[in-house]
């Protein structure tokens, strides 16, 4: 795909490709976009593996921000992916205590921007504690449970396979199986997470 | 209720399947994207690197600290090394004013006639001296007479007289010499100066009389200070302009009473000047033995016959008192 360069898309179609979980859109922004991060984390006392997962984390906080429609950019996508990976990668680093920092580009200046990716920020730190929470909450649920909803909302199984797979005498008595599975996971999560 | 529960937990576990998958694109596209094709990162790599970028800012310091502190040492060393070569100025400039008095000496130690006749062994010294009475005792500084052959004194009129070391004092750098031994020398009315063993103000308006040239020469100046050369307390420091020649003149004041002896200079410093304070010459004097005065006692005019006269009636009427002391020595 580097080879074949398809013709530059701008960044509002990577972003709509993006929406639309399209590979392309995903490479592309990762080939644009990463040797950014990827040179100021390594300026900055990372390694190439702490710049990927910062990367990672990054576009994260953009698909989710795109899937639930809820994305507004005031500045350059790329301004705005290096503003994101600035911070997380300074709250790594204040981890670490360390408080150098080189900039290889401009991050965001302007105050209202700031605002809205502190914001943005936020809304990812509580994405990724009930992520963390789901996870833990999957694990707790116990088996067949937990396969169960997985393959059906994970692995995007359809209700016949999982019912041939489990060994249920029809998709009527899965579907109930995976409504009381669904209901006990609830009570574990919501627990937890009205809790906090 | 129920079923808003119910799409909460499945809207919570959607976004938790989505991010799962999306991670999982990610991972195969970073596994796809040929990461040394950055030249950043190929660049980036390196713990030399690494530990370069962490540690910049400190070097820089250290560096800067190092540079400030290098200069500083070289600017410091050589402000001082300046400063030292202007103190050996001084020592060179010192010693060249020696090297001008001896030939000076040397010439003129030609052009007088008994000199002339002892030009074998031409190594003089001169200075000044002046009577403590007018029978003829005389005192100049020990430094003058030190290791002579012979003494001679020689008056403004040029008169010249051989004279005898009746006694040196050499912790006060005071000698007396008489001058009667020579038969050419006639008493002399009283000395018209007295001698005054208070000790002087400061701000007291000194003058002095001595012989830096073949000339009596006349300097006025005043007491700056009651102790010598490094708080020699035996000594007056004076702010009189005095040159080689003029040890062992005398240092009148206003009234014309003899308050001290010059005796030296400080080469570094212009201006400063010092003479013996009379008491100690008083002293001197009563530790002469008795047989080196032939029995006589030498009687001191304590009270200045010069007081009510102008400054220029003083030396006039002085000046017949104060002597060139002309040393002649065998050369070591």
């Amino acid at each position: 795909m580097k080879e074949s360069r398809l013709p530059v898309l701008t960044d509002e179609e990577l972003l709509m490709g993006l929406a639309d979980g399209s590979d392309d859109a995903l490479t592309h922004l990762y080939q644009r976009y990463f040797p950014m991060v990827l040179y100021f984390v390594t300026s900055n006392s990372g390694s190439e593996d702490d710049a990927k997962d910062i990367y990672q984390e990054v576009l994260i906080v953009l698909y989710e921000k795109v899937r639930s429609g809820s994305l507004e950019l005031h500045c350059q996508l790329k301004t705005y992916l290096y503003s994101i990976g600035r911070r997380l990668w300074l709250k790594q680093l204040a981890q670490r205590s360390r408080f150098m920092v080189r900039d290889v580009e401009t991050p965001v200046s302007d105050e209202f921007v700031n605002g809205q990716i502190s914001d943005d920020l936020a809304e990812h730190e509580e994405r990724d504690r009930q992520f963390d929470l789901m996870a833990d909450s999957l694990n707790r649920l116990g088996e067949p449970c937990r396969t169960l909803l997985d393959d059906f909302y994970v692995q995007h199984l359809s209700m016949q396979d999982i019912t041939e797979k489990f060994g249920y005498t029809n998709t009527d008595n899965a579907k109930t199986q995976k409504y009381k599975c669904l209901m006990r996971l609830k009570r574990l999560f919501f627990s937890e997470y009205k809790q906090d | 209720m129920n079923m808003d529960e119910e799409k909460d937990i499945e809207n919570a576990l959607r976004t938790y399947s989505e991010r799962i998958q999306f991670k999982q694109r990610l991972a195969r596209i970073q596994a796809s994207a040929d990461v040394s094709a950055y030249p950043v990162e190929t660049e980036q790599s390196g713990q030399i690197r690494a530990l370069w970028r962490t540690y910049r800012t400190t070097l820089a310091v250290a560096a800067s600290a190092a540079i400030i502190t290098t200069f500083g040492s070289i600017f410091l060393y050589r402000s001082y090394q300046q400063s030292h070569q202007q103190e050996q100025q001084y020592r060179l400039l010192s010693k060249e004013i020696q090297a001008v008095k001896y030939s000076q000496r040397k010439l003129l130690s030609d052009l007088n006639g008994r000199g002339r006749a002892l030009s074998v062994n031409p190594a003089q010294v001169s200075g000044s001296g002046f009577m403590l009475t007018s029978d003829g005792y005389f005192v100049t500084n020990n430094h003058i007479v030190l290791g002579a052959d012979s003494v001679y004194v020689q008056s403004t009129k040029g008169e010249v007289y051989k004279a005898r070391v009746v006694y040196n004092d050499q912790a006060h750098d005071l000698a007396f010499l008489q001058l009667c031994d020579d038969s050419a020398f006639r008493p002399m009315p009283s000395v018209p100066y007295g001698f005054n063993a208070r000790p002087s103000d400061l701000g007291e308006r000194v003058y002095t009389l001595g012989f830096p040239r073949e000339e009596i020469v006349y300097g006025e100046g005043y007491l700056s200070s009651g102790t010598g050369y490094r708080g020699d307390s035996t000594a007056y420091q004076v702010a009189v302009g005095v040159n080689p020649g003029n040890s062992g003149g005398p240092l009148l004041d206003e009234g014309g009473n003899v308050i001290g002896i010059i005796s030296g200079k400080q080469t570094t410093l212009e201006g400063v000047s010092f003479a013996i304070k009379t008491n100690y010459l008083l002293d001197a004097i009563n530790a002469i033995p008795a047989e080196a005065l032939k029995g006589l006692p030498l009687r001191i005019n304590r009270k200045s016959a010069l007081a009510n006269l102008s400054r220029k009636q003083q030396i006039k009427r002085m000046q017949d008192y104060v002597y060139q002391v002309k040393v002649f020595k065998h050369k070591e």
